[in-house]
C-alpha cells in the first residue's frame, strides 16, 4: 500500500487521502442506505424516525406490492431494450461523425463544428421537436425515444477531441495494410479508445434509463412506458401536499406508501447502478497501452 | 470548383460516409425545429400553431428587459453560476486526481462507484432528505449543532445558506459522477512515463504536475468552455424544491422565472425570449473563451 | 396511423442498411463477422404485450368512436379489453380508445397536443390554463351550454358551477364535480380527552385547545414535546383560516362594491396577527416555511402535534396511519366544522370541480355527432356507468351488501389494474350512487362537509379571466405569499406588509383590480 521511497509527507498524504475519499463515499452513499433500508420498513416506522440504517421490523410488503404489479417487469424490459438499442445507436451516430471531425485535413469541419455547437445553446424547443417527430410517423414507436437523442453535442466535443489526440502513427500503419477510414475507425481507433468509449457508452446509457420525459411526450400507448414512468408517477404522487386541490384529487387517489416510493427507488436503480462496476476494468491505468501492444 | 478540391473530396469519401449519419441527425433532429426559436417574437398559441399565431417583433424582450426582478434574477444567476463555476467545477477534478493517487485497486474500484450513486436520486428525494437533516424542527444536523453550541442555524430558511446548499447540494450528487470523464481521461496517461519520472527521481507532486495534469489539460479545458456555454443554466428543478417564502430574493433565477411563466402560465412565446437571451449569452461565451483557450495554446472545443 | 409507422420504419432501415453497409466496407481485406449490429430502433421489444388491436372493422352497427385522454395517476393502468372498457362500451354503444397521461405530465401533454391538431372527441382539461383559454377562444372546443338541458343527467348540472367554468359565459366543457365544503380541522382525540377539551366553536375555544396541546403535555408523557398545529411550505391552512377570521376568499366586496383581493381587508391582518401569535407561542411548528409537505403528516401520526387544518377527509388517512402503528377500535382522530370568527361562521370551499370535460370540434365536427358524445357523456352520469367506473364490475370488483359497496379488490393488481384511474371519466352530476359502507369517522366527515355548504364563502371573481394575472400572477402572488409567511415568523412588521401591498399593486395589482372589477361590472 505505502511504497518504501515515500517520504514522510507522502504518507501523511496517503493517509489523509485514503481518509478523505471514505468519508466521502460514506456520505455520497449513507443516503442511499437510508432508501434502501426505508424499503424494508413498515409506514409507521418511516414516519417516525426521520433516518435510520436498519429498520427495526423488516417488512417486505413494499416489494411485494411492486413485484406483484403486472407492468413492472414489462416496463423493465422496455428500459432495458431502449438503454441498449438507445446506447448502441448514440455510439454509432457519435463515433462515426466525432472520428470524421477529428481529421483535421476534412473540409467543411470548421462549419458543421460550429453548426454542432450553435445547436447546443439554440433548440426550437419542445413542440416544434414533436412536429418533427410525428412528420417522420415516429410518434408511438420507441425510434422517437432513441432518434432524437442520437447524438448529445456534448459527448461528440469530447470524444472528437480524445480522437484528435491519438498517436498519429498508428492509423497510418493500418492505411498501409490496406483500410480505408472507415477501417482506420472500426479497427484502430476504437479498440484504441475503450475507455473513452465505455465512459460515454455509460452516459448515453444511464440517460436512456433515466428518460422519462420524451416517452411520456412520444409514447401514447402505456403498454410501451419505461420504467422511470413508473418511477416517476410514484414519487411525484407522494410528494403532492394532501389538500393541494390544483394539483391532484386526493379523494379519488391514494399517495403511496413511503416504503413503496423507496422500494421503487431502489428497484429502478439498481439495474443501472450494476453496469458501472463492470465497465471499470476500462478504467484501469494503462488501459491504452495493453490495447496497442496487444 | 477547382481540381484539387474535388482530389480531395475524393479521396476523404470514407470520411465524408461516416460524416453523414450525424451530419443528417443534425438536421433533421436539430435544425428543422429550429423554427422554434422564432415564436419568441410571437404570440404563440398551441392551438393556432406557427402560422396562425400573432407577430409581435421584440415586444417579449423589452418586457422581459424592463421586469421589475430582471436584475434581481440576473444577479441571483450570475452568483450561482459563479459558485458553481468555483466550488463545484473543480471538485470531480480533485476527485479524481486523488483517485489516481490510490494504489490499491479494489479500494479504488469501490470508492468510484459509491460514490457516483448519488447521481441516481431524483431531485425531489434529495430535496425531501435536505429538509429532513437541516430542518430546526428536530433535524438531525440541527441536533448535532445544537448540542455543540446551544444555537440552531436555520440552513433552509436563511438567504446567506440558500447558494452554499444549493452548491453543497450538486457536488453531494454529481460530483462522484463527475469524476468519471476525468478517470477516463486519466486511463489514457502513458504509465511508462510515469516510470520514467520515478526513475528520474521526480516526488510524487511533480508527477502530478509535470504528467497527470498535462494530460487532463484538454479535457479539463473543454468541459470548462462547454460548461461557460451553460453558464446561465442553474437547473430548474433544484431551485423550485428548494426556494421559500424566506429565502425567495436570492432563489429566483431565470430558469426558475421561465417555469412560472412558460409552464404554469402558458406563456410559451415569453420564456422562449428568455431562453434565447440565455443562448445568446452562452455561444459569447463560448467563443470568447475558446478564443481565450486558444491564445493560451490550448485545443479548445475546435 | 400505420402507414405512418411504415415510414418511421422505412426510415430507420434505411440508416440500418447504412450502417451495415459502412462496417461491411471497412476494410479491404476480411470482414468483421462478429460485428452485425442486433436491432433496429424500431423493433419491438421481446417483452411487449402482443397488443395488435387495430382491426378498425365495425362490429355492431354504429358503435361510436370515441377517444378520450384522461389523466393516470398510476402505471398500472386498463388495456382495450379490461371488462370495464367493455362494459362501458356496451351500455353506450361506443368504441372507446382512452388515452391515459401521467397527471405529472399532463399540461404539457395537452399542449403537445392542441398544436398537433390531432384533439381527441373528449379530453379532460384544466379550465383556468392559459393554452386551454386561449384554444377555446380560438375555437378548438364546442360550447355545450345550451345543449345541457336536452340531457336529463347532465341537466342537474350546478348552476353556480356552471357560471365558474365558463369562459366568456360560454360552457366549453363540462365540469368534474367534487365536494364544495370539503375543509375541516382535525384533532388527536385522546389528547382532547386526556385534557377534557370539547369541540372547538369559536377561534378563541380553537386557540385554546391549540395552547393545552403545547403547555398542558397533552400526551401525559411528563415532557415538554408537544405542539398544537402543524403547517407545511402548502400554505393551505393559512388560506383556510384567514376566511374564518371574516378575509375574503380571493376577493371580496369592499362598502362601495368594488372588488379587492383579500390581502386590502383588515380581517386579513387580524388573522395574520393570530397566526403571528401562533408561531411566537410556538403552537405551530417552527420550521413550517420550509417543511416538505411530503413529511406534513407525520408530525401529527408522530404524536407531536394535536391538530390539522386542511381538507377534512385527511381525518381518515392520518387516522389510519396511526392505525398502522397501534391497531385499535376506535379512531385516533376527530373531525370538525371551522370554529366561528368575530364575522361569523365562515370556511373556505374548493372551487367545487376538478378539470373539465371538454369536446373537441376538430374530431367532433358536426352538431349531429356533438349530440351523440353529449348523450355518452350524459350517460357517464347514470348510476350504472357511476358504480362501472368507480367500482368495476358487480362480482368482480365489488358486490353489493345491504345497499352498501363492499369492494373485492382487496389490493389484487390484476383487478385493480383493470378499473385504475377509469374514475377521472366521470363527472358526478346528477344521481348519486350506493356508496361503501362508512365507518363513523367517515360519516363525521361526511356529516362536516355536507354542514359546510352552508358556510363556505364563494369567490366572486372565479370565472373572470385576467389577462394581467395570465402574465403577471405567479410573481404577484409570491409577493404577497411571502409577505404573510415573513409577517408570521416576524421578519417582518405592518410597515412591511403594507410596502409589500404597495410593491403588488405598482407589479401589476393595480392593473389587476382594474380588470376585474371592469370583467366584473359585464356580468353583474
Amino acid at each position: 500500500m505505502l511504497s518504501k521511497h515515500d517520504s514522510w509527507h507522502e504518507r501523511f498524504f496517503d493517509i489523509f487521502n485514503y481518509l478523505f475519499l471514505i468519508l466521502f463515499a460514506l456520505a455520497t452513499v449513507l443516503p442511499f442506505v437510508y432508501i434502501i433500508a426505508g424499503s424494508f420498513a413498515t409506514e409507521a416506522e418511516l414516519a417516525e424516525r426521520s433516518f435510520f440504517i436498519f429498520p427495526r421490523d423488516i417488512s417486505l410488503s413494499a416489494y411485494e406490492y411492486i413485484f406483484s404489479s403486472s407492468t413492472l417487469f414489462r416496463s423493465m424490459g422496455v428500459s432495458i431494450y431502449i438503454t441498449i438499442v438507445g446506447t448502441i445507436t448514440n455510439l454509432f451516430f457519435t463515433l462515426t461523425m466525432a472520428y470524421a471531425l477529428s481529421r483535421k485535413d476534412l473540409m467543411g469541419r470548421n462549419i458543421v463544428m460550429n453548426m454542432v455547437i450553435f445547436s447546443m445553446l439554440f433548440s426550437g424547443g419542445m413542440i416544434p421537436g414533436y412536429l418533427v417527430v410525428k412528420e417522420l410517423g415516429l410518434v408511438n414507436t420507441y425510434a422517437a425515444v432513441i432518434l432524437p437523442g442520437a447524438i448529445s453535442a456534448f459527448n461528440l466535443i469530447v470524444i472528437r477531441n480524445f480522437f484528435q489526440n491519438l498517436p498519429a502513427g498508428l492509423e497510418e500503419s493500418a492505411r498501409i495494410d490496406g483500410c480505408n477510414d472507415i477501417g482506420v475507425l472500426w479497427r484502430i481507433v476504437i479498440p484504441l479508445s475503450m475507455p473513452i468509449i465505455a465512459t460515454f457508452g455509460l452516459f448515453y446509457a444511464v440517460g436512456h434509463w433515466n428518460n422519462f420525459f420524451s416517452a411520456l411526450l412520444y409514447l401514447n400507448d402505456h403498454n410501451k412506458w419505461p420504467l422511470q414512468v413508473m418511477l416517476r408517477e410514484i414519487v411525484m404522487l407522494s410528494q403532492l401536499a394532501i389538500g393541494d386541490l390544483n394539483n391532484v384529487d386526493p379523494e379519488f387517489v391514494e399517495p403511496p406508501d413511503q416504503s413503496v416510493k423507496m422500494a421503487v427507488i431502489i428497484v429502478g436503480t439498481i439495474p443501472i447502478l450494476l453496469v458501472y462496476p463492470f465497465l471499470q476494468k476500462h478504467f484501469a491505468k494503462g488501459a491504452l497501452l495493453g490495447s496497442i501492444k496487444g | 470548383m477547382n481540381a484539387a478540391w474535388i482530389a480531395k473530396l475524393k479521396k476523404d469519401r470514407f470520411l465524408y460516409l461516416l460524416l453523414l449519419p450525424g451530419l443528417l441527425y443534425f438536421l433533421v433532429f436539430k435544425y428543422a425545429p429550429m423554427w422554434g426559436v422564432l415564436i419568441s417574437f410571437q404570440n404563440f398559441q398551441p392551438f393556432l400553431g406557427f402560422w396562425k399565431s400573432e407577430w409581435i417583433g421584440f415586444t417579449h424582450f423589452e418586457n422581459f428587459f424592463a421586469h421589475p426582478d430582471f436584475f434581481r434574477l440576473l444577479r441571483n444567476t450570475l452568483i450561482l453560476g459563479f459558485y458553481d463555476l468555483i466550488f463545484f467545477f473543480p471538485a470531480p477534478i480533485i476527485i479524481a486526481l486523488l483517485l489516481n493517487e490510490i494504489r490499491l485497486a479494489y479500494f479504488k474500484r469501490w470508492i468510484q462507484t459509491l460514490i457516483y450513486v448519488p447521481h441516481f436520486i431524483s431531485m425531489v428525494i434529495v430535496a425531501s432528505m435536505t429538509y429532513v437533516f437541516l430542518t430546526t424542527q428536530d433535524g438531525l444536523v440541527n441536533e448535532i449543532i445544537f448540542n455543540l453550541t446551544g444555537k440552531k442555524i436555520n440552513f433552509l430558511a436563511d438567504p446567506s445558506w440558500f447558494r452554499p446548499m444549493i452548491i453543497l447540494q450538486i457536488m453531494w450528487k454529481e460530483t462522484g459522477w463527475g469524476t468519471i470523464i476525468f478517470l477516463a481521461a486519466l486511463a489514457s496517461v502513458d504509465v511508462e512515463q510515469y516510470e520514467a519520472a520515478i526513475v528520474d527521481g521526480a516526488s510524487r507532486f511533480q508527477r502530478l504536475i509535470h504528467i497527470t495534469l498535462p494530460a487532463i489539460s484538454s479535457v479539463i479545458v473543454i468541459l470548462l468552455i462547454l460548461r461557460l456555454g451553460n453558464f446561465l443554466d442553474t437547473g430548474f428543478e433544484q431551485i423550485f424544491l428548494m426556494t421559500n417564502s424566506l429565502n425567495r430574493t436570492v432563489a429566483d433565477v431565470f430558469d426558475t422565472y421561465v417555469y412560472f411563466v412558460g409552464i404554469t402560465q402558458g406563456a410559451f412565446s415569453y420564456s422562449t425570449a428568455i431562453g434565447l437571451f440565455k443562448s445568446l449569452v452562452g455561444i459569447v461565451l463560448i467563443y470568447g473563451s475558446n478564443w481565450l483557450a486558444k491564445r493560451f495554446g490550448q485545443e479548445g472545443i475546435y | 396511423m400505420n402507414k405512418k409507422t411504415n415510414k418511421g420504419k422505412l426510415k430507420a432501415g434505411w440508416l440500418l442498411v447504412l450502417a451495415v453497409a459502412m462496417l461491411l466496407t471497412a476494410c479491404s481485406s476480411n470482414n468483421g463477422g462478429n460485428t452485425q449490429p442486433s436491432n433496429s430502433p424500431t423493433t419491438n421489444p421481446p417483452t411487449e404485450n402482443a397488443n395488435a388491436n387495430t382491426d378498425d372493422v365495425e362490429v355492431k352497427e354504429d358503435p361510436l368512436k370515441l377517444d378520450i385522454m384522461i389523466a393516470a395517476f398510476s402505471t398500472d393502468l386498463p388495456d382495450d379489453n379490461s371488462p370495464i372498457i367493455k362494459a362501458l362500451e356496451e351500455y353506450t354503444n361506443t368504441d372507446v380508445n382512452v388515452q391515459f397521461v401521467p397527471n405529472s405530465s399532463y399540461p404539457d401533454k395537452v399542449n403537445i397536443t392542441l398544436v398537433s391538431g390531432e384533439i381527441p372527441h373528449i379530453m379532460v382539461v384544466d379550465r383556468n390554463s392559459a393554452s386551454f383559454i386561449n384554444a377555446a377562444r380560438a375555437g378548438a372546443f364546442w360550447d355545450v351550454g345550451p345543449y345541457l338541458k336536452d340531457y336529463p343527467n347532465l341537466a342537474q348540472a350546478h348552476e353556480v358551477t356552471l357560471n365558474n367554468t365558463s369562459i366568456d359565459g360560454k360552457n366549453y366543457g363540462i365540469y368534474r364535480s367534487r365536494v364544495l365544503g370539503r375543509m375541516g380541522v382535525t384533532l388527536n382525540v385522546d389528547w382532547m380527552n386526556n385534557l377534557g377539551l370539547s369541540a372547538p366553536t369559536t377561534i378563541d375555544e380553537f386557540y385554546n385547545i391549540l395552547k393545552a396541546f403545547k403547555e398542558d403535555d397533552p400526551d401525559q408523557n411528563g415532557k415538554d414535546d408537544t405542539y398544537g398545529i402543524v403547517v407545511s411550505k402548502y400554505s393551505g391552512p393559512w388560506d383556510i383560516m384567514q376566511v374564518w377570521f371574516g378575509a375574503p376568499n380571493k376577493w371580496g366586496e369592499d362598502e362601495n362594491g368594488q372588488l379587492l383581493p383579500t390581502h386590502m381587508f383588515p380581517e386579513y391582518r387580524e388573522a395574520l396577527k393570530f397566526f403571528r401569535q401562533l408561531y411566537e407561542e410556538g403552537l405551530v411548528n417552527e420550521d413550517f416555511a420550509v417543511m416538505d409537505s411530503a413529511a406534513w403528516n407525520d408530525p401529527f401520526v408522530n404524536g407531536k402535534a394535536g391538530a390539522f387544518v386542511d381538507v377534512a377527509d385527511n381525518a381518515r388517512r392520518l387516522d389510519n396511519a396511526m392505525q398502522e402503528k397501534a391497531p385499535r377500535d376506535t379512531p385516533y382522530t376527530d373531525v370538525f366544522q371551522a370554529p366561528v370568527g368575530p364575522k361569523g361562521h365562515r370556511d373556505m370551499p374548493t372551487s367545487g370541480y376538478n378539470g373539465m370535460l371538454a369536446i373537441s370540434k376538430s374530431s367532433v365536427k358536426t352538431e349531429e355527432e356533438l349530440k351523440r358524445v353529449l348523450k355518452f357523456l350524459d350517460q357517464l352520469n347514470d348510476v350504472e356507468m357511476k358504480l362501472l367506473l368507480e367500482r368495476g364490475v358487480e362480482g368482480r370488483h365489488y358486490e353489493m351488501v345491504d345497499g352498501h359497496i363492499k369492494s373485492l379488490i382487496n389490493d389484487d393488481p390484476a383487478l385493480l389494474k383493470e378499473i385504475e384511474s377509469l374514475n377521472q371519466m366521470l363527472m358526478y352530476i346528477g344521481p348519486e350512487a350506493p356508496s361503501i359502507e362508512q365507518t363513523p369517522l367517515n360519516e363525521k366527515i361526511n356529516a362536516v362537509q355536507k354542514a359546510n355548504e352552508e358556510i363556505v364563502v364563494g369567490n366572486p371573481a372565479e370565472p373572470l379571466i385576467s389577462e394581467v394575472y395570465a402574465q403577471l400572477g405567479q410573481q404577484m402572488d409570491n409577493i404577497i405569499a411571502d409577505a404573510r409567511i415573513q409577517y408570521i415568523v416576524g421578519q417582518i412588521d405592518d410597515a412591511g406588509l403594507d410596502a409589500a401591498i404597495e410593491l403588488w399593486k405598482k407589479n401589476g395589482g393595480d392593473d389587476y383590480i382594474a380588470e376585474i372589477n371592469e370583467l366584473y361590472q359585464q356580468i353583474k
